[in-house]
């Protein structure tokens, strides 16, 4: 019998795969906006940025736009790379269920 | 039992990837608005440059399709300004393809129809047919390259409609103009706003879920 993956942790996180979910589709997003689409609250967010950014997934920047702060995320290849391998880890199991079912 | 449970979690896991990526990479229904809005100054102008109006400023008929087209133009730049005053969406590689192809069309129809204009050959089944063909150009680039079918089928729409005014009569060729708008521009702009609604919606709750 075939071993099963492993989930990543890092991303298992319903908050932490939708902001790489999104992240995936963009050049880049302000945190305004991906606050905005998960309807998460700002420290939440913060908190679950800093681990995806900890782990490498997210990379971030922060400018001033007339003014006003701005800060900018944008998904690395690192980051990239483990979103593919957690949603073909994910297809396996669901693949693996399906047989065994 | 259990093992059930965790299926339908993972099944959930990869629905809220996909829903959050078709999220990053929304365009068109962000922009349905600006549909119906043209489709709405389309109706303003043929209504006022036909003589519907009275009045001072409407019975100026001449000044119809400059005016109305400048003001909408206008209106659409002020609207979709307020409308990044809150969260600005980010920018997708299919996002700036849209807006190429939109941007293409209006100027190739500004560089075609002024001169058609000025020069005194702007016959009016031509310059529909002008304006639909390019519309229905624009509709179907942008329908295959996000694969929405219902903007492909306004793009045969307006292609047909197109083909048709160069056929009938001065009166039949603006018939099919006003049909085209009402399914093109009326019907699908209302359409792409209730897509829009409903996956706002959707993807709020799969988020937080």
């Amino acid at each position: 019998m075939p071993e099963l993956p492993e989930l990543n942790p890092v991303i298992h996180g319903k908050l932490r795969l939708a902001l790489l979910s999104l992240l995936s589709g963009v050049d880049e997003a302000e945190f305004t906006w991906l606050r905005e689409k998960t309807g998460s609250t700002d420290g939440n967010l913060g908190a679950q940025l800093m681990k995806l950014e900890e782990a490498g997934y997210v990379a971030m920047k922060k400018r001033f736009v007339l003014r006003k702060p701005q800060t900018l995320y944008r998904m690395t290849e690192k980051g990239r790379a483990a979103l593919s391998e957690y949603v073909e880890a994910l297809k396996q199991l669901l693949g693996n269920a399906v047989i065994s079912g | 039992m259990e093992s059930n449970v965790k299926d339908t979690e993972l099944t959930e896991r990869l629905e809220l990837i996909a829903n959050m990526m078709a999220e990053g990479r929304r365009s068109t229904t962000r922009w349905a608005w600006t549909i119906v809005l043209w489709g709405v100054a389309f109706y303003v102008a043929i209504a006022w440059s036909s003589g519907m109006f009275g009045g001072p400023i409407w019975g100026q008929h001449y000044m119809a399709w400059p005016v109305t087209m400048i003001g909408t133009w206008l209106l659409t730049w002020t609207l979709a300004g307020r409308m990044h005053k809150g969260a600005k969406a980010p920018k997708t590689t299919v996002g700036r393809a849209i807006m190429s192809i939109w941007t293409a069309m209006g100027i190739s129809m500004f560089a075609l129809l002024v001169p058609l204009g000025l020069g005194g050959r702007a016959d009016q089944q031509v310059c529909v047919a002008v304006i639909a063909t390019l519309l229905g150009t624009a509709n179907a680039a942008s329908g295959i390259l996000i694969k929405w079918k219902a903007q492909f089928a306004c793009a045969v729409v307006w292609w047909l409609a197109g083909a048709a005014s160069l056929f009938g009569s001065v009166t039949q060729s603006l018939i099919a103009f006003l049909v085209a708008i009402f399914f093109c521009q009326i019907v699908f702009g209302i359409y792409a706003m209730i897509c829009e609604s409903r996956r706002r919606r959707q993807v709020q709750g799969a988020a937080n879920a």
